[in-house]
């Protein structure tokens, strides 16, 4: 009896692990159905009364007390009611949550109706719509969000084009924010005049990280403030792609990015060849290796922007304090004056390279429709009004007036101490140009913060995603090597004329030909 | 002490070994103790002493600001120490009772189905069900979803805890005892509450207090059911969040660019997040003194046995 019992639950037991192990796919599912919906387009939502939903979204990166999230829901779903008889719940994620929880919630197959995505957390975007999570968004936009469809770029819409459960479509909705990416030197301009320097001359000439000047600026801070100032403050990977000037590939973020897209610094859309190569074979990365050892031999790197473990917590700080020369900067627009309030010196940024929009860019922030709603068209017309109208897009991310943040006479607003219970990721929600200015930033600060992003140029290679997932073996190997010796290459921490034939050896040995010469082929074929 | 009645003592050692031991016990007791002494101490540095010379025993300053900050502006504290105390004491209570009735059936040899229930609790300890499908079964079947019940649940039965508390009703209650008190004619629930559960406090309480520990230090449970309901945090996973924030933040700096210094910048300080460590620490540190007299004696009992 026993026995038998104990054999019915085994078996029982191993069902289950088998109904288990097809949980997966079974999760995607419901991305047929709604597949099926999309093909068949709900005729014209607005003429018809709209039924009553409650939409569900997660959003990314937020600082929201549940207090201030209850106060200013209430006025945001008092507007919603009226607009589109919907309901909004929202989700307050933290960062990292692709990490652990959303993951969960995706393949548990969550009631959520609407996720913040992007290509550089883990490749979650393309990953995601390759696997069927999101819902395909082509036939429903004209219908459904044809404002939305005005309002966000071409170049923007293209870059949201990937290679899905359903063929290559929108999968998401963009955001129209900073995208495009800069690099810039990050200059302490106090400093610079103190070093007995034209600081807008120097700055405007542009700076050379392999001229004498350059290193000359570099001894005479160490030599002014003494041995234990480090004056070249470095995040390693940001260097090295804006010295090489060069730029990720979206979908390689599973190997950490060894590939790299090359393009004309002044220039980016010129066409230079439109070739992935092994970088780290190049001239150019050699001569920048070099470079940046011989300065970190000089005490113009700290050690501790050589240690993966430190590098941020120290760039961190020592920026809040100013007490650096040179630093690496992605830039957004209108940061300098942000950081020169808080570091309390003279903040300069000096372009090495003219802004570009890539890909990586163009999918920084978006929000995708996940298979499991029940009411996609409805959430697309959600996100439709949450991108054109103002009101709607300042209540969710601001807060609500007089609760949150006071608007002056000259129509900007200025925060209150509340602001910091409810402070969801600006960038994260969708059409940041349609907010209010702040007081800080100006009256004119969104029109000058479109003209600066919209005059970036698109990279040659436009849209391209690489596709790694045939490669994944490479890719986890090609990661283990990178970890080990390109942090401290592109930091200055070893030599390399030790180090780098070493690690060249060993990038062959886990694949990186294969690895590039796929990339290449995948390239070549997506430009035609 | 020792080294003057060491001819009367059975299982003493000579003085130089005896101090030897002691010396290696104080190194580990230090390295027990020394990283919370830190912790505190960097809880009451000042920010521009972090800022500047780094975690130090030393720091340039002293301030209580990461404190008033956290208790005046920081009210889901208050609300996750709550929270955290609540699930606690009802985990505790509730998953001792069920782990030390399930072990008691498991014990008794005149149980029917003893393998059958023995095998179902030992199968789960070597196999799971891995994240996704618990998940489901937890969410969908079960509804722990944004309640007390989600933090409360899954931690309720502890295969490992069964198989202790089996193993102790086995070395300390003698089966002649049962059948004695079966004859003096009490029945089932009285033996069980009135004999055996006095003679196996030790077993209970230290199972108590590996449940309470379990309770008070789980973030992950928080993590995957309480996201818009995050009211219902516990401190554990106000902490765990706070700290993945930064730790995220830090890692994709490279790709956020300029957004991460913004976004990073609305994170509480340093101090601050060791404020929430001493928070979490000091009220599961006081709850050892209650049960160590139980483990002690529970300790001692297993050896005079055996």
């Amino acid at each position: 009896m026993k026995k038998l019992l104990a054999l019915l639950l085994a078996l029982t037991m191993v069902i289950g692990l088998v109904a288990c192990g097809s949980s997966t796919p079974a999760a995607t599912k419901p991305a047929e159905t709604a597949a099926a919906g999309g093909e068949t387009p709900a005729a014209a939502p607005a003429e018809k009364t709209l039924e009553p939903v409650t939409l569900k979204i997660w959003f990314h990166g937020s600082t929201v007390t549940p207090d201030a999230s209850e106060k200013v829901l209430k006025e945001v779903n008092a507007y919603l009611n009226e607009k589109l008889n919907v309901t909004l719940e929202v989700i307050w994620g933290t960062w990292g949550d692709f990490d652990t929880a959303t993951v969960t919630a995706l393949t548990g197959g969550d009631d959520v109706d609407m996720y913040f995505t992007c290509n550089w957390s883990a490749n979650e975007y393309n990953k995601y719509a390759r696997d069927g999570y999101w819902v395909r968004l082509d036939d429903l936009l004209p219908t459904c969000a044809p404002e939305l469809l005005d309002t966000i770029p071409q170049g923007i819409w293209d870059c949201a084009v990937t290679d899905g459960y359903d063929g290559k479509g929108i999968y998401a909705v963009p955001g129209l924010k900073d995208t495009a990416t800069q690099n810039c030197w990050d200059v302490n301009g106090t400093l610079l005049a103190e070093l007995g320097y034209d600081v807008d001359a120097v700055c405007a000439a542009g700076l050379d990280y392999f001229s004498p000047e350059f290193e000359e600026m570099l001894q005479k801070a160490k030599d002014l403030k003494g041995k234990d100032f480090y004056p070249l403050l470095i995040e390693a990977a940001v260097l090295e792609r804006m010295v090489t000037h060069s730029s990720i590939i979206t979908g390689d973020i599973g190997s950490g990015n060894v590939l790299s897209y090359y393009y004309d610094a002044e220039h980016p859309s010129k066409d230079i060849g439109s070739t992935i190569v092994n970088k780290f074979a190049t001239d150019e990365f050699a001569k920048f290796a070099a470079k940046t050892y011989e300065y970190a031999q000089k005490g113009f790197i700290s050690p501790s922007c050589q240690s993966v473990a430190t590098a941020n917590d120290y760039r961190t700080a020592t920026q809040s304090t100013g007490a650096y020369l040179i630093g690496t900067q992605s830039y957004a627009y209108g940061c300098e004056i942000e950081y020169a309030d808080a570091r309390k010196i003279d903040v300069r940024m000096v372009p090495e390279t003219a802004p570009y929009m890539d890909c990586t860019s163009g999918q920084g922030a978006m929000v995708a429709i996940s298979a499991t709603s029940k009411n996609p068209e409805r959430a697309l017309m959600f996100l439709n009004l949450l991108n054109t109208d103002s009101k709607l897009m300042t209540m969710l991310n601001y807060g609500v007036e007089g609760y949150t943040y006071n608007t002056n006479a000259d129509g900007t607003i200025t925060f209150t101490d509340e602001r910091s219970n409810y402070s969801p990721w600006r960038n994260g929600m969708g059409n940041v140009r349609i907010l209010p200015p702040t007081a800080s930033e100006g009256l004119t600060y969104w029109k000058d913060f479109a003209a600066y992003y919209d005059a970036a140029e698109a990279l040659p290679m436009g849209g391209f995603i690489f596709d790694s997932s045939a490669l994944e073996t490479e890719s986890a190997a090609l990661a283990n090597v990178y970890a080990e010796y390109a942090f401290n290459l592109m930091s200055g921490a070893v030599d390399p004329a030790k180090v780098l034939p070493e690690f060249q050896a060993k990038l062959e040995e886990a694949g990186i030909n294969e690895f590039v010469a796929a990339a290449q082929e995948q390239l070549a074929a997506y430009l035609g | 002490m020792s080294s003057r009645k060491k001819d009367l003592r059975l299982n003493s050692v000579s003085a130089g070994t005896e101090a030897l031991f002691h010396v290696i016990l104080c190194l580990f007791s230090l390295a027990c103790i020394i990283p919370f002494v830190f912790v505190v101490i960097i809880s009451f540095s000042s920010e521009a002493s972090i800022r500047e010379i780094g975690y130090s025993f030393l720091p340039k300053s002293w301030s209580v600001e990461a404190y008033t900050y956290a208790f005046r502006k920081l009210p889901q504290i208050w609300r996750s120490y709550f929270n955290s105390l609540f699930i606690t004491v009802v985990g505790t209570v509730l998953s001792t009772a069920m782990c030390a009735m399930y072990s008691y059936a498991l014990f008794r040899p005149d149980f029917r189905f003893r393998g059958f229930f023995n095998f179902l609790s030992f199968f789960t300890m070597i196999f799971g069900g891995g994240l996704v499908p618990t998940y489901i079964v937890c969410k969908q079947l079960l509804g722990l979803n944004e309640n007390y019940a989600a933090l409360i649940v899954p931690l309720l039965v502890s295969p490992f805890n069964i198989i202790v508390m089996r193993t102790f009703f086995k070395s300390s209650v003698p089966m002649d005892l049962i059948e004695a008190a079966t004859i003096d004619g009490s029945g089932e629930y009285s033996t069980l509450f009135r004999i055996v559960v006095p003679i196996a406090k030790p077993g209970i309480a230290t199972i108590a207090l590996l449940n309470a520990l379990a309770y008070w230090n789980d973030w992950f449970n928080s993590l995957l059911y309480i996201k818009q309901n995050k009211i219902l945090q516990p401190l554990q996973a106000l902490l765990m969040e706070l700290q993945n924030n930064v730790d995220y933040l830090n890692r994709m700096a490279g790709h956020l660019g300029a957004a991460a210094i913004n976004e990073a910048a609305k994170l509480p300080t340093q101090s601050l997040r060791m404020v929430l460590v001493v928070l979490i620490v000091v009220p599961i540190a006081c709850a050892y003194p209650f049960f160590q007299r139980y483990i002690v004696s529970g300790l001692a009992i297993g050896s005079v046995k055996g």
